[in-house]
């Protein structure tokens, strides 16, 4: 895609998604416009100085001039930061998301800086704990996601030392629903206790499952913060908002076929119960948005299996 | 509650249909001449696709075994089963009847006994039982041609040449189009026909375009404008009487039979296809070729005889129009991971100071949240509590 021309007035360029254009074939009804939301991918906000030397007016003079992409079709590629409104015009401090990895070892990542969800039986054992016997961080059980306490954990809320995590956070910061994405070809969400799968919302054209859980329907996904006290085993250093947990089940076919490692990924040697064996592997993400707050962040992971 | 999506309302949505129009250029250099020269015989040109069953022959804008080249027209010829020039003897005599039924019933339709009806001239019914046919690709025509708007011109001098191949071609000795006529649906734009079953349809009048010999006064000379064919404009055909050449042993037949209608060439060469001339009792000409030609000849001398066409397309824009309304309230904070530095808000010194966001994008979603359509600003816009901002999103279909 190139840049849009900003030579002179100032112009829009529209198209459909692919997953428009699918919706729209369908013809289902399912294509069906009802709100909308203001993106600022290409915004970088470190580029706003608030202390030049020339003035206010001068603060957002390089913001102003970032050159614009063309409208991407892939519905993935556009619009991963939005605008927020809060009828507040007073906040100096926004919530984040952030991955919660010192709640205790069942949060960490594994050593490679990803969760590595063990495809099958076979590399759930040999993953599970080291040559010593001891468990390893970030290792995800897909065959049998009950096997384990290892999970992923966001939380929500300000990460800052500027006010007290005793302070309640302000109800209209307070993420109630969360959007997870991941490739449905690779695997599921389920939920941490007792591996119940998550309902997927819709598949986009991509094979990109979204998941929508919203705090009140699903509480075994969303949950709140109620710790307030100062933490070592909190992410957000100031007032907490909600989190969400969840394991990731394999899906049928990695389980069973190699063809999606053989087609999409790559071999490696992972350390495990026999020392560094091969393994086949696949890196994708999981991403995880505030759907009110618009926060969101991605997780890296790998699916693996022993080759 | 922060939330970053904002409904659409009923009165932010607006349908409207929009007429678009092109202007379609075709000079006769790219028809024939461009990829024919003298080693190429005609018909072979890299541009011209020719068919096993030859009933039809197609016309590209570039070598057609290239993947970039565009169909632009097909040209196919053929009569009527009454008409006087069939006959069980002619050059694939079945398929000109075949051709000219196809036409016909698609583009004229039935009578009432389930007969396939005629080609006619509808302001004096004039029966049109040689046609030339004309269809433009889809590429080109769009949804329609635009209504008056049609030129086609051709040139109607002619040479030896062509008698011995019976086809309405030169041989590049001599200038074919020193003599032109243009036909042209002049009327179209407010005389239209709308009883054909493939939509709405324009009479084509042939008018003097070039005269190289001074002639005696005559229709043409003064610039007359005769009826000679059909433009079908939503089917995109042109459907061209084969009056406008010269009948041989039976002058002043056709549609174009007029005794006033001037004898404009001096030679007068027996083979001459140009426009029916009074008094012209030759015996090669456009009765010759079509009965003992191929519908690929045929098509080869009215290709080689073009000298330009233009036309303007129409395409019908249906839009929808959201109204993307970001009020003083709106949008004033953003969720970017530039935005923070430790949950702080960059942008800001003081929980005092107004928040700032700049918005590059506009995203449209469904009820649940999937994007379905995104329209990209040219430059960053700012959003404050200070100022509102209505973006103006057009989808077509």
């Amino acid at each position: 895609m190139g840049f849009l021309d900003n030579s002179g007035d100032i112009i829009l360029d529209a198209v459909l998604t692919d997953t428009g254009r699918m919706r729209l074939a369908r013809g289902d009804g399912s294509f069906k416009i009802v709100k909308f939301a203001l993106g600022d991918d290409e915004i970088n906000y470190e580029l706003y100085n608030k202390v030049h030397a020339s003035g206010s007016a001068y603060y957002d003079l390089e913001v102003l001039q970032t050159p614009v992409l063309e409208a991407f079709t892939d519905n993935a590629a556009s619009m991963k930061s939005k605008l927020v409104s809060i009828p507040r015009n007073n906040l100096l401090y926004l919530p984040m998301l952030k991955l919660n990895e010192v709640y205790d070892v069942s949060t960490k990542r594994h050593t490679t800086g990803y969760f590595l969800v063990a495809v099958n039986t076979t590399t759930e054992d040999e993953l599970e704990v080291d040559a010593s016997g001891v468990s390893i961080n970030g290792i995800l059980m897909g065959e049998s996601p009950g096997r384990g306490g290892n999970r992923i954990r966001v939380d929500q809320g300000l990460d800052t030392t500027a006010i007290s995590p005793g302070r309640t956070l302000d109800p209209l910061l307070v993420e109630t629903q969360y959007m997870v994405e991941m490739d449905n070809r690779l695997g599921h969400i389920v939920s941490k206790d007792d591996a119940i799968r998550a309902a997927i919302s819709f598949v986009d054209d991509d094979s990109i499952a979204t998941y929508n859980l919203v705090r009140r329907d699903n509480s075994d996904f969303v949950t709140e913060i109620s710790s307030t006290a100062f933490s070592a085993q909190q992410a957000i250093a100031g007032p907490r908002g909600t989190k969400i947990a969840f394991k990731v089940q394999s899906s049928l076919e990695l389980n069973t076929s190699d063809y999606l490692f053989d087609t999409i990924g790559t071999t490696e040697d992972i350390t495990g119960k026999s020392g560094a064996t091969s393994h086949k592997v696949i890196s994708s993400n999981i991403r995880v948005t505030g759907v009110n707050t618009g926060y969101r962040i991605d997780i890296p992971v790998k699916f693996v299996k022993k080759a | 509650m922060a939330t970053v999506y904002k409904n659409l309302l009923s009165n932010d949505v607006a349908n409207t249909r929009t007429l678009l129009h092109e202007a379609i250029p075709i000079t006769g250099s790219i028809v024939s001449g461009t990829y024919g020269y003298a080693a190429t015989a005609i018909g072979s040109e890299r541009n011209i696709k020719t068919y096993g069953h030859g009933m039809f022959e197609s016309v590209y804008d570039y070598p057609y075994l290239s993947s970039s080249a565009n169909q632009i027209f097909d040209i196919t010829t053929g009569y009527a089963a009454t008409s006087g020039l069939s006959g069980s003897s002619n050059t694939q005599n079945a398929k000109k009847i075949n051709i000219y039924n196809q036409m016909a019933q698609y583009l004229v339709g039935y009578d009432h006994t389930g007969s396939i009806k005629k080609f006619k001239m509808p302001d004096n019914n004039t029966e049109m039982l040689e046609c030339y046919f004309v269809p433009f690709s889809r590429l080109l025509t769009k949804d329609e041609i635009k209504k008056g708007s049609f030129t086609f011109e051709v040139g109607v001098s002619g040479s030896a040449e062509a008698a011995a191949k019976k086809i309405f071609i030169q041989d590049g000795l001599l200038n074919y189009f020193g003599d032109r006529i243009k036909i042209t649906d002049t009327s179209g734009s407010t005389g239209y026909h709308v009883d054909s079953p493939a939509g709405e349809y324009g009479v084509l009048y042939a008018t003097q375009s070039l005269v190289s010999v001074p002639a005696p006064a005559g229709l043409m000379r003064a610039n007359t404008a005769l009826p000679v064919g059909l433009l079908y404009y939503q089917a995109g055909v042109m459907v061209l009487s084969a009056s406008i050449f010269q009948r041989a042993g039976t002058p002043n037949t056709g549609l174009l039979n007029n005794t006033t209608f001037p004898d404009y060439s001096a030679a007068n060469t027996a083979d001459m296809p140009r426009v029916t001339i009074a008094g012209d009792t030759s015996t090669v000409g456009f009765e010759a070729a079509s009965t003992g030609s191929t519908i690929g000849n045929l098509a080869d001398g009215l290709r080689n005889r073009i000298y330009n066409i233009s036309f303007n397309n129409t395409t019908e824009l249906n839009s929808t129009i959201y109204f993307c309304r970001a009020s003083h309230s709106d949008f004033n904070y953003s969720s970017n991971p530039t935005y923070l530095t430790g949950s702080q808000i960059r942008v800001k010194t003081r929980a005092a100071d107004t928040p700032v966001a700049y918005f590059t994008s506009v995203g449209l979603y469904s009820a649940d949240n999937e994007l379905l359509a995104v329209a990209k600003l040219s430059e960053p816009l700012r959003k404050d509590p200070t100022n509102e901002v209505t973006l103006r999103v057009r989808l077509d279909y």
